[in-house]
């Protein structure tokens, strides 16, 4: 301001005073509000609260356990495939070699009914050598059980039927009589 | 190469371990289980690996020709059309392939005798032609492929090894189910997924075809139904009936091992079959008995003898006539024999008798569909008999022999046959049709969560207990020879 009347007004504000709008979005649309503060639990919280939503102290153990042996992370769906083909890959190995050790005999009895060539003659003389070795062990004694008394129950025979009668035991059949 | 033999059982293992070791290359995956595939069949006979190859090639051709026949009328998917005359151009080349092999010799001999009744006795051309294993089977897996890429029902295969594996697969290779192309095709258009629940699906139906096959079919077939079948007048009625009862176990356990042994094979593999059998002596009616037994060859004659023959849409009349003629020319697939075509005409006849009494005692309408246990019990003791006669006829060679049978039931006489572990075995094959109907998927519901060692353990046992009571060597399936 001056007491001069013919004096130029001094621009009292030489540079623009308003400013234009900010490319930025204003300040406060960017933050977000303060969270409202929790109210306080009721007072008569320890009533109703429920033992089961209280945290239970993890075993040390466990917790050491998962530290080591993290978790692995969920299959996708081709891990899951490959999973499913190894889980059945190992059963049919599985009962593949129960078979090999239980039912060692099965192999030898292919080879006697095959005709004489290499394949079934070294199947042979190799299933002899498993067989005799395994029966060390008595591996071919449930076979041979069950065997005994499926042969049992074939010679079976009704009351007033004589044995002769039927089918024999190797399973040859007796011609009847009209 | 059988299934339930030792070879057979290395044979899968190789040929497991090496399909899903290309699991990742889907086309090397196929050409393998074509090629093995090639390699079972060639076990029976190698010649015929050429009419498989043949077979495959003009069905695939006479398809892509349909297909761009189709293309070519703007005929969109799901719609029938296109030329009619190249569906019955593959239809008939197929059958005539069929007929060649199957009956020709019977057709000759039969017009020969026919030509010497009137006098005009000629000598026809007889050839010695051997019948290879399982042409029904995929012959008409042939004509279906070709019918319904024309039908608009299923697309033509994406390639020719496509349909190569679709007709050679060696699990229903020979003895079916006959698998549509629709049902197996898109299953080759990427690598299959084996869930557990599939493969414990699939070892306990092979455990259980096991046992059908290996010790009820073989023991009664065996000790029981082949020597009375044999020579029926030396045995008196209970030893005759119970080789009757006895068959009719025996072909059921029989064709039914071989069904879920093929289906079981196939989901190890990562293939789903369609089911074959649904405890068919349980059927009340004849109608339903078809629906239950050997399930893809009576879809089959539904969908491409019996619709186009004109099926239900002409009344009753027409309609009996044609479910008459299907069930004939049904028994005539299964043989070039009289007895066959009887066999045929016996379940034909009896089901345009059950269509006439339904007609006449139809309910009113919105009348409640009610029927009293009383009645089903006698439908199905009703209907089994009837299939038991059917058996005869299908079982004896000869006309002579199912006579000398059915007369061996009225003649008085002591079981000489019968002891008590067979009957026990024919108890025992009926009843499992009592079992509840979805037995097998229930028990591989609750096992598919087993660690693998412990089903490997029960399987492996469960096998050692057939292996244990099975005959040495094992007899060819019935249904091989047609």
């Amino acid at each position: 301001m001056t007491n001069y009347r013919d004096e130029p007004p001094i621009p009292l504000e030489p540079f623009p005073t308003v400013r234009g709008d900010s490319p930025f979005p204003p300040l406060a649309e960017s933050v977000a509000p303060p969270a409202a503060a929790e109210p306080d639990p009721p007072s008569d919280w320890i009533e109703r609260a429920d033992a089961h939503d209280l945290p239970t102290r993890e075993n040390a153990l466990v917790a050491l356990g998962r530290f080591a042996f993290p978790p692995a992370p969920p299959l996708d769906e081709e891990g899951v495939a490959a999973r499913d083909r190894r889980w059945t890959s190992r059963t049919v190995m599985v009962a593949a070699v129960f078979l090999l050790v239980f039912n060692a005999v099965s192999p030898l009895n292919w080879s006697r009914q095959q005709p004489p060539g290499w394949v079934p003659e070294t199947v042979r003389q190799l299933s002899e050598v498993w067989v005799a070795r395994l029966a060390v062990f008595g591996v071919d004694m449930p076979r041979q059980g069950v065997r005994e008394g499926w042969d049992a129950a074939r010679r079976a025979r009704f009351v007033g039927q004589t044995q002769d009668s039927g089918t024999a035991a190797d399973g040859s059949t007796a011609a009847a009589e009209p | 190469m059988l299934f339930p033999t030792l070879a057979f059982g290395v044979f899968f293992l190789i040929v497991y371990f090496t399909a899903w070791s290309l699991d990742r290359e889907n086309g090397k995956r196929k050409l393998f289980l074509l090629l093995a595939s090639w390699f079972f069949y060639a076990q029976w006979d190698w010649r015929f690996v050429g009419l498989l190859i043949g077979s495959a090639i003009l069905n695939w051709g006479v398809a892509a020709l349909i297909a761009r026949d189709r293309e070519r009328r703007g005929v969109g998917p799901g719609e029938k059309g296109g030329n009619g005359w190249l569906v019955a151009l593959g239809a008939t080349a197929n059958l005539l392939i069929l007929g060649f092999f199957k009956y020709y010799g019977f057709f000759v001999q039969e017009a020969g005798e026919l030509l010497a009744r009137f006098g005009w006795e000629r000598d026809l051309p007889l050839l010695q032609i051997v019948l290879p294993v399982g042409i029904s089977f995929f012959t008409f897996q042939g004509v279906s492929y070709v019918v319904d890429v024309h039908r608009g029902k299923t697309p033509p295969a994406k390639s020719l090894l496509d349909v190569m594996l679709l007709m050679s697969f060696f699990p229903h290779l020979v003895a079916g189910p006959i698998v549509r192309a629709s049902d197996l095709l898109p299953q080759f258009d990427r690598t299959p997924r084996l869930t557990r629940e599939m493969a414990t699906h699939g070892l306990l139906l092979i455990v259980w075809g096991l046992f059908k096959k290996t010790v009820i079919a073989s023991e009664l077939s065996t000790h029981l139904v082949d020597p009375v079948f044999f020579d029926p007048t030396a045995f008196g009625a209970l030893d005759i009936a119970a080789a009757v009862y006895g068959y009719a176990v025996q072909i059921y356990c029989d064709f039914s091992a071989y069904s879920d042994m093929a289906i079981g094979l196939a989901a190890l593999l990562g293939y789903s079959f369609p089911r074959n059998f649904d405890q068919p002596y349980r059927a009340a009616s004849m109608q339903s008995f078809w629906r239950r037994w050997h399930i893809s060859l009576s879809s089959w004659l539904r969908d491409y003898l019996y619709v186009p023959l004109g099926g239900g849409r002409r009344g009753l009349l027409a309609s009996c006539i044609n479910v008459f003629i299907t069930m004939v020319l049904g028994g005539l697939w299964h043989g070039a024999a009289l007895t066959f075509l009887a066999w045929g005409a016996l379940h034909g006849g009896v089901q345009v008798i059950e269509r006439l009494g339904r007609a006449v005692f139809r309910r009113p309408e919105g009348a409640e569909e009610r029927r009293s246990v009383l009645l089903t019990v006698v439908g199905v003791l009703v209907t089994f008999h009837i299939v038991c006669l059917g058996w005869i006829l299908f079982r004896a060679e000869s006309f002579d022999l199912a006579l000398q049978v059915l007369e061996g039931l009225g003649r008085a006489g002591p079981a000489v046959m019968l002891t008590p572990l067979l009957l026990a075995l024919i108890v025992g094959g009926l009843a499992m049709h009592w079992l509840p109907p979805r037995a097998i998927e229930g028990m591989a519901e609750r096992l598919k969560g087993a660690p693998s060692i412990t089903l490997g353990l029960l399987i492996g046992a469960a096998i050692l207990l057939v292996e244990a009571v099975r005959p040495e060597g094992v007899a060819p399936f019935i249904y091989f020879q047609f």
